[in-house]
């Protein structure tokens, strides 16, 4: 497996308080890894901190093989890495067209033609974005703005898509739409990295999973330990 | 005649403070600072045009936006950039102290008396036969202020840059996230202010030539004012906060002293007149008077 | 919190008043009208200090009671021979009653905190800009008022020929007991109820505090001793008018912001050093000096520039202070990030 995306020994602090330990783990290309832990484990953080939201006190970041530590979170982004944000973070304001082409600003590649089929095959993953076009992204219902949010950040064509708990606050069917999304989107080459807390789904579906407990890696789980129920509930709240 | 002529002035008026309510809000909107120095750089712009006096005058004219704009990006590194996390008193009083050296550096160099500026004066002749006191001026002034409002808009809404700056200013993180350029979007919104400031300055030297280095200080104070209680969080209700304050102020100053023997009628008391207004409008509208009362957020206690 | 911090709270300041003002007695009479001037400052910033520091809410209408302060103090102790000529159209109240300079300080301060009432009630209700705002409108009305009717005022013209009476022994003391009075109020239910609520207004009222009337209180006292100092400068100067407000205003608030806007030390230093700053540049203009000789116009250009710096790079002011001393209220240092640290 080559790993697109590399985390070695990253610590990351809010003043002295670590909220993220000496974490260390690989994502390969093409691969779906989750990221699960409780509350206040860090996930989110780790997340930030590939983007360059929050500066990595110490350890490495890779990309690529190369180094993306320190990047402000627009070099990141136009390296080919987007981030589909906890909440959203949707221009309610905005219509949805153009919080749709606010992503296009992450983008490298600058010919019409992968334009138009991006956008078309965004709209295959998530009708309602091209249906809903003109209203303001406000009105739409969370589920509607979940699929707007990763639609957004698919435009930009990234090669490593993370996600901070896409399901959050979603209705079951919704969250099948979510997943199915995930699946596709997976095989048209992107990689993904999903932080949830829905933990068994998350363990079901992913080729790896990661837990994080106190800023640490505790263990990793494969899909065939989606059933054992005891060991998740060890994984999530113990060493 | 006089209600024609009132109107017309108190247009003007607004026409230029929605200009440089402009330039104050997209500073704020993507820094979320308010620049009390703005007036400054108007000053600024009025002094060159002064100091260019002889000059071609489109060549004065030039090198007035080359200094404004040369101005406001220095501010930028210098100081807003390091404000950025301040809270909004020191803001406030940071840009006014930067406001006083640049006022102080002027009166230094420049001296007090002020200059006359002969570029545009042309256009301070009234038209037609002079019957109606309206200066060719004041139709420039609106005219102008029309097309610029209007490019603005066309900017904001129509073109990419524009949609960043939009998004830039409603949430930064997010935008920044996106991949939107976080500081060419902030020094474009600074470069456009520049540009509306000089703007200004050819405006108002055509009608008061006498460059002061406090001028265009009260002016200032009054956009500031407009904006707050126009609502500051959004550009097009501080436009039409400046808008207002500019046409209140003119109109009143045209209606005052024709009301009668009343007490306070008098002209000099025209500042009281709008203050008070001021105080009425935010105590029933804290968050702007233009914001819909569903959006009043601000904290009543 | 223990005794002996609050101690030093209170002790360091008026020690250092008290130290200005002996200073002053050891140098000429000519440049001791500095140091009576600073220490009047002194009393004008603690009393911005009170509203702005306790309250957090920005208020640019302080000086209005100074303004108010002085005009009271200064027209009832205008000696009777020369007030008719000063005065020429006040209310008959005015005209008929002269006070001696120590009663007139009483009323400065009444007339201030009356004033600072009544404005506060209906704009105690707004916070941030909009309060900020109103309250800069507040000083607009004022001035203009008093600029220009001649019932309760000289209008237009300067008030001249006020008793001199403020000498380095009075300032001192005045702005020792601004102090202390400020200090008092801080440490009293009222005001530790006022810093509650200055952390987290919502907070407050869930706790059954009555943030408009805390916030009045504060406004009211600010303006008592807003309207104390501006009789102590109008008996400091002799003359008064109203032309300088929004010099006052900024230059004041600036002195507050520089020195550390949250503390009563922040206050003092802050106004000490500004004007120290000030009297020094203005000796060197003036050849005083002998090292330094500044031309015209700069002593405006380096307080402005200094004010400047310090803002820029010091936003907590000279003092660093912390916002808050209430632990349990204490915020957060990156509120959203640590919230998303899951």
């Amino acid at each position: 497996m080559t790993a697109i995306l590399e985390l070695d020994g990253l610590e990351v602090r809010y003043g002295a308080v670590p909220a993220v330990r000496k974490l260390s783990f690989q994502v390969g290309k093409g691969e779906i890894v989750g990221l699960i832990g409780p509350n206040g484990a860090g996930k989110s953080t780790t997340l930030h901190a590939i983007l360059g939201l929050v500066p990595a006190h110490a350890g490495e970041i890779r990309f690529e093989g190369r180094s993306i530590r320190g990047r402000s979170p627009e070099a990141v982004v136009r390296s080919g890495i987007a981030l589909v944000p906890e909440g959203r973070r949707i221009y309610a304001h905005l219509t949805v067209e153009e919080n749709l082409r606010l992503g296009l600003a992450g983008r490298r590649s600058r010919d019409l033609e992968s334009l138009e089929r991006d956008f078309e095959w965004v709209y295959e993953l998530f009708p309602i974005v091209q249906e809903f076009a003109r209203r303001h992204a406000g009105t739409l219902s969370g589920g509607q703005q979940q699929q707007l949010a990763i639609a957004r950040a698919l435009v930009a064509r990234p090669d490593v898509l993370l996600l901070d708990e896409p399901s959050l606050g979603l209705a079951p069917q919704l969250v099948d739409v979510v997943f199915q999304a995930l699946a596709a989107i997976r095989e048209r080459g992107v990689t993904v990295l999903l932080v949830e807390q829905r933990a068994q789904r998350t363990v079901a579906f992913a080729d790896r999973t990661y837990v994080l407990s106190n800023g640490e890696l505790s263990t990793t789980l494969g899909p065939g330990d989606a059933g054992d129920t005891d060991r998740l509930i060890a994984a999530y709240f113990g060493r | 005649m006089n209600t024609i002529q009132t109107l017309i002035d108190a247009m003007t008026q607004g026409s230029i403070y929605a200009l440089m309510a402009v330039g104050i809000g997209l500073v704020f909107g993507v820094l979320r600072l308010v620049n009390f120095a703005y007036g400054q750089l108007v000053m600024a712009g009025a002094y060159t045009l002064a100091l260019t006096n002889g000059w071609n005058p489109a060549l004065s004219i030039v090198t007035c936006f080359a200094v404004v704009i040369g101005l406001t990006m220095t501010m930028e590194v210098a100081a807003f950039r390091p404000l950025r996390n301040a809270s909004p008193a020191t803001m406030l009083v940071a840009t006014f102290a930067i406001s006083f050296l640049l006022q102080s550096i002027a009166s230094l160099k420049f001296g007090i008396l002020g200059r006359t500026v002969g570029t545009l004066t042309g256009l301070n002749r009234p038209i037609g036969d002079g019957r109606l006191l309206v200066r060719w001026v004041s139709i420039v002034a609106i005219v102008v202020a029309v097309i610029a409002l209007a490019a603005l808009v066309l900017l904001l809404n129509k073109t990419s840059l524009g949609l960043h700056m939009r998004a830039a200013a409603a949430d930064f993180r997010t935008a920044r996230l996106l991949g939107v350029r976080a500081n060419l979007v902030i020094s474009f919104a600074v470069l456009l202010s520049g540009v509306l400031a000089a703007t200004v300055a050819v405006i108002l030297t055509a009608g008061t030539p006498y460059v002061t280095s406090d001028y265009a200080l009260r002016d200032t104070i009054l956009v500031l004012v407009g904006v707050v209680v126009g609502g500051l969080d959004r550009l097009w209700s501080a436009t039409l906060g400046g808008f207002a304050i500019g046409f209140a102020t003119g109109a009143l100053g045209g209606f005052l002293p024709s009301i009668g023997d009343w007490p306070f009628t008098s002209g000099v008391y025209l500042d009281s007149a709008v203050f008070g207004l001021v105080i009425l409008v935010l105590l029933v509208r804290p968050d702007g008077l233009f914001v819909p009362r569903g959006r009043q957020t601000v904290e009543r206690v | 919190m223990s005794r002996a911090r609050n101690a030093a709270e209170l002790v360091g300041p008026v020690v250092l008043v008290a130290v200005v003002g002996l200073l002053g007695t050891l140098v000429t009479d000519a440049r001791a009208l500095e140091f009576i001037e600073a220490l009047v400052f002194v009393s004008i910033v603690v009393a911005l200090y009170v509203f702005v520091g306790n309250s957090g809410v920005l208020s640019f209408g302080q000086i209005s009671f100074f303004i108010v302060g002085a005009y009271a103090a200064g027209e009832l102790s205008l000696p009777a021979d020369t007030k008719g000529d000063v005065l020429r159209n006040v209310f008959p109240l005015l005209r008929d009653h002269t006070i001696g300079s120590a009663p007139s300080l009483v009323v400065a301060a009444a007339a201030g905190g009356i004033f600072a009432l009544l404005v506060g009630m209906p704009l105690m209700r707004l916070s941030g800009l909009a309060a900020g705002i109103a309250t800069f409108a507040v000083l607009e009305i004022t001035h203009n008022i008093l600029r220009n009717w001649e019932k309760i005022g000289p209008g237009p013209t300067t008030l001249t020929s006020v008793p001199e009476t403020t000498d380095l022994w009075q300032a001192t003391v005045a702005a020792i007991a601004v102090v202390c009075l400020a200090f008092a109020y801080q440490r009293s239910p009222l005001g530790r109820k006022l810093r509650a609520a200055r952390e987290d207004p919502f907070a407050a009222q869930a706790a059954g505090i009555d943030v408009h009337r805390q916030r009045l209180w504060a406004f009211a006292l600010s303006g008592a001793l807003s309207g104390f100092a501006g009789g102590l400068w109008v008996h400091f100067q002799g003359t008064f008018n109203t032309d300088p407000y929004l010099e006052l205003t900024f230059l004041t608030l600036a002195m507050l912001v520089v020195g550390g806007v949250g503390s009563l030390w922040g206050a003092v230093i802050g106004a000490l050093v500004v004007s120290g700053l000030d009297s020094f540049l203005n000796d060197a203009e003036n050849g005083d000096v002998g090292w330094l000789h500044a031309p015209d116009g700069t002593r405006l250009v380096v307080v402005a520039a200094f004010m400047a710096v310090v803002l820029v790079f010091l936003p907590r002011g000279l003092t660093g202070v912390r916002e808050l001393r209430l632990p349990r209220l204490r915020r957060l240092r990156r509120p959203r990030a640590a919230a998303q640290s899951r």
